[in-house]
């Protein structure tokens, strides 16, 4: 027990974590405290990482993989929730590693309580620059948007060789670190970016916003955005009679686009650091196995949980199934396998991978297809 | 070629103008009858596109049988919401039904998404596209039909209004239910020929704008009663054909906003026009100034009650026994608590404002963000020890909170729920945009834990305790204001401003304190959550924890303090303990939140 | 005390107050007659603020307060009850009554510029002996008003005006009215819906408020009391003063009469008074 004076005194570091924490029985299985979206706006998104989640256990149990089970709890990506939901798991000696929050506004406000209690929070999905700085006990396997935007602008400006871009990107943290990062790499790339738009969550209508890009006259567009705006943009895009070429960053992939974009995203460019067309044995294995299992192509989020998940269960194996092993092995861990990244190292000082892989992508016949050397007509 | 560009965004403008104008048609016939604000409009809209989906996808309609099966879809829908979750409130408190259709939303938003899933559904136009040239841009004819529809379903109405029987009994119950009744109108049939018609509307309206933008999802349904109602209020409560010029005047202004200042500024745009057309001409752009003064409501603005009264020795009890509870080891609890606690400050100021004064805020979460924000920057930028930061905060917005709301201390009613709302939407949407200050999109990260003294509290104890404090000491300060002639001159503006005023009681001067005191407490605990969570954002503090506050204040009974803070500790338990329910904890919320308006509208401690 | 001239108000094509002129002297107790919808109570509304007249003039001892806000009026010892009842439901009795006193309050409400309204809200949460003083004195006062009505009100003082009957509602608004200690009194039908012991008792109290030189408008349809009271009676219809006088030449004038006579919806047996 905890004394009052101490507290008083301001120990700072004497959080929960301090609290007397009794031993986890030998035979019960180390368990993986998940805080995500069920209900709410995001909620689809938590339904994806459970998809993959039951999948990547599954096949670990039937190969006689470690005993690794897991919680989700639902926050809504609600910070109110993802505390509460943080001194539930901290507290939780089964515990040993904490995936999520999906929203880096979710995620970086139960980080504190993550931090001071030891208890490793691996932001899979966070991109914001700043979360991985909330502590050492704050890792992330999200593509870097550092690694990402230049690769992105370098497909846009010099294969595609499209030289005055319209950037389209969402108003959030992630769509503003990608935005800023994208058009710094472009410029030096000799691009020329002629007019960046913001858009707010949940937009539908862009046709004022595009006759303002029409105005600046690019050769290009390049969209910083998710797979449901992307569509409703590109087939706006199209209605209003521009011809331009569109490119897209990988977060665009996914075969929800082809269904809510139709005729207006063929011939849209992207790059995916996850392609089900991909010949690597690893992507293929996971897509065949998710096929089966749900009756629908995986799309990046799947393929992202999937590889944390997978992540965990080789953490286990090499260290152990203890929020001290998963610190430090975390720091150690060497070329996981990874449908993402081919294999992950992370590292020890940024706490993120680097070396993702970027297949790059175009839709073709209300199919992605590898790009296939083609410049588009600039007309 | 000076022109072109003006010409594309009008037609732009008016396009989305369309699908507003379609939304604020059924809503504003809803108010005119039934006099309340339909927040579960935008839900039945998106229920609409379900079911045009669905029959789309496993019947294989083709668009006019869609279209049938949509309109009796939807209108047996709004039938329901009327017969089952209003018809017994009537003659309750004014908020009453209002709040129900809150949870209704919630209700019927939790069920589409738990029977479609989440996901983003494609709804492929059946219309087949064909594009006509304007100006440097296209129109199809899928806009020509949302149009056709918005004008010719005004037409109608009107014509309906004016020149059939029931339409006249519309209006004779529009303008007086208990006359109309006296008269042998059956307003119950009434009130749901209306709903049903508004639905099936609203349906139609969702089914359409889902082929448009080939796009439904389950949460469509905030965005579009939000800018119905912008468009309904613009072309005035209950104004059916003002309701097309409504929508049509802000998709406009929304477009000439962009146009000029980006996408991000659209909603700024709409919010502004919207608190410009309230202060300037609060009965909407196409209504004659309002010819009699509005009759009393005495009595009829909050339930009829009397407050339980708890014994003094159990309240003292009971914050002796939550001072107590962190010796017990339950971080979990404690964290849950602490969460309460803090939602309890917005709940206490919200108690104060829409309670005790009567002036219903929708936008009361805004307070938060500025405190949050300001004692944020204090520290980030001016390096504030946070100490001194949080009260700073709580004084910055208590004189930049009652400064915003001072165009709505002269609106009465619904105008200042809207008017609110909108300045709460304003405040969100100025701090993403302002980059320079807030950071914008990035928020603020890495803001210092809360401390006292140069001590850095950072267990979740001692935060616990901290809360505990400032709920104990705000409440017990709010509670000498209540008993003083404050608080008879507060609760004599929210009975009858009309009568208050004529006993000398300067109404505007009034309402201004209780939101100068409620944006203290609020801005103070807006600051300590975000220390408390070292990150903010503009979302952190969003619309629908607004929404929230305001079930918490009426779960505890309007203006009674212990209420408040009851309220918005079991509302924030609550979820927690219906986790268990994964999925549908939601879904019991609304249910719960229904059942508590329907049997016990004047919450559980009663209103004070 | 009072002059009103060619005060006017028109809703849309309906003129409810037409040009009506209109004095009350101190001390004076003077009545307004007429059929319903004469345009009484409306002339009550611009008197007191509550409406906007479109022409015509308002003066408050010498002070010209056309269209001036009713808190304004409040402060200048004018206060009113309502025709259909204006109680606070939800507050108590005693605290109904208190309100009536606001204008009274001065240690609570410093009359200080700019910060006065800060200072009211610091003074409110520190109590300082003399807020706690007036407060006492203020309470002290509304009891004695409240016990002019007898035991109708004084035992249910801290029961909430909601359950009342509506006799005691009525009662209710005129101890609020009688807390600002008013200079001017205007009551609207203040018997309305009482029976006849309520309404002989009423207007027992009415003529004791009338013998203490209280200056006292009043609109009433129970032409006997407005006979028995008045000094002075004015007689409305169709928003026009249709006779003005002693109330034995206005009861027998042949117009007040006729206008009487000519409207159905006036009750026949309070013509007959």
């Amino acid at each position: 027990m905890l004394d009052r004076r101490s507290l008083l005194a301001g120990a700072a570091a004497v959080g929960v974590a301090s609290f007397a924490r009794a031993g986890r029985a030998a035979d019960a299985p180390a368990i993986v405290g998940v805080s995500g979206p069920i209900t709410g706006p995001m909620a689809q998104y938590g339904a994806q990482w459970k998809a993959s989640f039951d999948l990547a256990l599954e096949q670990s149990k039937a190969a006689g993989g470690p005993a690794v089970d897991y919680v989700f709890e639902d926050s809504q990506a609600d910070p109110r929730q993802s505390v509460a939901i943080a001194q539930k798991f901290v507290n939780d000696d089964r515990i040993f590693i904490e995936i999520g929050d999906f929203s880096s506004t979710a995620s970086m406000a139960a980080s504190p309580i993550y931090q001071r209690a030891k208890l490793v929070q691996f932001g899979m999905t966070n991109s914001h620059p700043d979360f991985t700085k909330g502590g050492d006990y704050m890792w992330s396997s999200s593509i870097s948007q550092a690694e990402e935007q230049p690769n992105l602008a370098d497909y846009a400006v010099n294969a595609l060789g499209l030289k005055k871009l319209a950037v389209l990107h969402l108003n959030t943290d992630w769509g503003t670190t990608a935005k800023n990062l994208f058009v710094k790499a472009a410029q030096d790339k000799g691009a020329d970016v002629v007019a960046t738009e913001a858009f707010l969550p949940g937009e539908h209508d862009f046709r004022s916003t595009l006759v303002r890009i029409r105005d600046a006259n690019p050769t290009g567009l390049v969209l910083e955005a998710y797979y449901a705006d992307a569509a409703v943009i590109a087939r706006q895009v199209r209605e209003l009679g521009l011809k331009q070429p569109i490119a897209a960053v990988g977060s665009v992939y996914s075969p929800k686009l082809l269904e809510l974009g139709g005729d207006a995203v063929n011939g849209m460019f992207t790059q995916s650091n996850f392609f089900p067309d991909d010949p690597r044995p690893e992507v293929q294995a996971f897509v065949k196995a998710f096929q089966a299992k749900y009756g629908r192509a995986p799309d990046g989020f799947n393929a992202t949980a999937y590889d944390t998940m997978n992540l965990v269960i080789a953490l286990v194996k090499q260290f152990s199934a203890t929020r001290e092993g998963i610190h430090e092995g975390l720091a150690k861990i060497k070329d996981v396998p990874s449908v993402v990244y081919g294999s992950m190292t992370f590292d020890p000082t940024t706490r993120r991978v680097a070396g993702a892989k970027f297949e790059r992508l175009t839709v073709k016949d209300d199919k992605f297809v590898l790009w296939d050397g083609t410049k588009p007509n600039l007309g | 070629m000076m022109l072109g560009p003006w010409l594309d965004y009008t037609v732009n403008g008016l396009i989305i103008g369309n699908i507003y104008a379609l939304l604020a048609v059924g809503l504003a016939l809803i108010f005119g009858v039934a006099n309340l604000i339909n927040f579960a409009h935008g839900s039945v809209y998106t229920v609409g596109a379900y079911i045009g989906w669905a029959s789309i996808t496993f019947l294989h309609t083709p668009l006019p049988i869609t279209l049938l099966l949509v309109i009796v879809g939807c209108g047996l829908l709004g039938i329901a919401i009327e017969r089952v979750g209003l018809r017994a409130l009537h003659g309750r408190s004014r908020i009453a039904p209002l709040l129900a259709t809150i949870g209704i939303s919630l209700v019927l938003d939790q069920l589409v998404q738990l029977i479609c899933s989440p996901d983003p559904r494609a709804l492929p136009n059946q219309l087949g596209d064909r594009r006509f040239q304007i100006g440097g841009g296209t129109i199809g004819t899928l806009d020509i039909l949302i149009a056709g529809i918005g004008i010719g379903s005004a037409a109608l109405l009107y014509l309906f209004l004016r020149f059939t029987k029931l339409g006249w009994a519309v209006r004779a119950t529009a303008q007086d239910q208990d006359a109309a009744r006296q008269m042998g109108v059956d307003t119950d049939r009434v009130n749901m020929t209306v709903f049903a018609i508004a639905s099936a509307l609203g349906g139609v309206g969702g089914v359409l704008v889902g082929m448009y933008y080939n796009d439904i999802d389950p949460n469509m349904s905030f965005d579009a009663t939000l800018k119905g109602v912008v468009a309904m209020m613009i072309g005035g409560l209950g104004n059916v054909p003002g309701a097309i010029g409504g929508g049509l005047l802000l998709g406009l202004t929304e477009s000439y906003g962009i146009a000029l200042f980006g996408s991000s500024y659209r909603n700024l745009f709409a919010f502004a026009l919207l608190i410009l057309i309230l202060v300037a001409a609060p009965n909407g752009l196409f209504q004659r100034r309002r010819e009699t003064p509005p009759e009393p409501l005495t009595g009829t603005f909050v339930a009829r009650s009397r407050p339980v009264r708890l014994p003094p020795w159990l309240v003292a009890g009971a914050v002796v026994v939550a001072a107590l509870l962190p010796l017990t080891n339950q971080p979990y609890l404690l964290q849950t608590l602490t969460n309460g606690l803090l939602s309890a400050l917005l709940a206490l100021s919200l108690t104060l404002v829409a309670g005790t004064v009567g002036q219903i805020s929708l936008g009361h979460a805004a307070l938060l963000a500025i405190g949050g924000y300001a004692s944020g920057l204090l520290a980030l930028d001016l390096g504030w020890p946070v100490d001194l930061g949080v009260p700073a905060a709580g004084l910055i917005t208590a004189a930049l909170g009652t400064l915003l709301v001072y165009p709505a201390l002269r609106m009465r009613g619904h105008y200042v729920s809207i008017a609110t709302l909108g300045i709460g939407q304003i405040v969100a949407l100025v701090i993403l945009n302002w980059t320079g200050l807030t950071r914008g999109a990035m928020g603020l990260t890495g803001l210092p834990p809360p401390e006292i003294g140069g001590f850095d509290l950072t267990s979740v104890r001692s935060v616990y305790w901290l809360v505990l404090a400032l709920v104990v000491g705000i409440a017990l300060l709010q509670a000498r204001l209540l008993s003083s002639h404050l608080g008879r001159a507060w609760r004599a503006i929210r009975e009858d401003d009309v009568a208050a005023r004529s006993y000398g009681v300067d109404a505007n001067r009034y309402k201004a304190m209780a939101f100068a005191f409620g944006g203290f407490g609020a801005g103070v605990g807006g600051a300590i959550t975000a220390h408390v969570y070292s990150y903010i954002d503009y979302q952190t503090f969003s619309a629908t924890l607004s929404i929230l506050a305001l079930t918490m204040v009426i779960l505890g009974g309007l203006g009674n303090i212990v209420g408040a803070i009851l309220g918005a500790v079991v509302l924030t338990a609550l979820p927690e303990m219906f986790r268990f329910a994964a999925d549908y904890r939601m879904l019991a919320y609304g249910l719960v939140l229904l059942l508590l308006i329907r049997y016990r509208p004047q919450g559980l401690l009663g209103t004070v | 005390m009072l002059q009103v001239r060619g005060l006017a108000r028109r809703f849309g094509g309906v003129t409810a107050v037409a040009g009506i002129d209109l004095d009350v002297a101190e001390g004076e107790f003077v009545s307004i007659i007429g059929p319903n919808g004469a345009g009484k109570s409306t002339l009550f509304n611009l008197m007191s603020g509550l409406d906007r007249p479109d022409a015509g003039s308002v003066r408050f001892d010498g002070v010209d307060v056309t269209g001036a806000r009713p808190e304004r009026l409040a402060a200048l010892g004018l206060a009113r009850t309502f025709q259909h009842g204006r109680v606070f439901g939800n507050l108590s009795v005693l605290d109904n009554v208190l309100v009536g006193a606001h204008t009274r309050l001065r240690a609570a409400r410093p009359a200080v510029p700019v910060l006065g309204a800060l200072l009211e809200l610091a003074l409110a949460a520190i109590l300082p002996g003399s807020v706690r003083a007036e407060e006492r004195a203020l309470r002290a006062d509304a009891e004695k008003i409240l016990a002019m009505f007898g035991d109708r009100l004084l035992p249910r003082r801290d029961q909430p005006a909601f359950g009342l009957s509506y006799a005691n509602r009525r009662r209710v608004e005129i101890a609020r009215a009688l807390a600002l200690r008013p200079r001017l009194l205007m009551m609207d039908e203040p018997t309305a819906g009482m029976n006849e012991t309520e309404t002989a008792e009423m207007q027992e109290l009415i003529a004791g408020l009338k013998a203490r030189g209280q200056t006292i408008l009043l609109i009433e349809h129970k032409l006997e009391m407005v006979m028995r009271l008045s000094d002075r009676v004015l007689a409305m219809d169709d928003g026009r003063r249709i006779a003005e006088g002693p109330p034995d030449a206005v009861r027998h004038d042949p117009a007040v009469i006729e206008a009487y006579l000519g409207h159905a919806s006036m009750g026949q047996a309070e013509a007959a008074e």
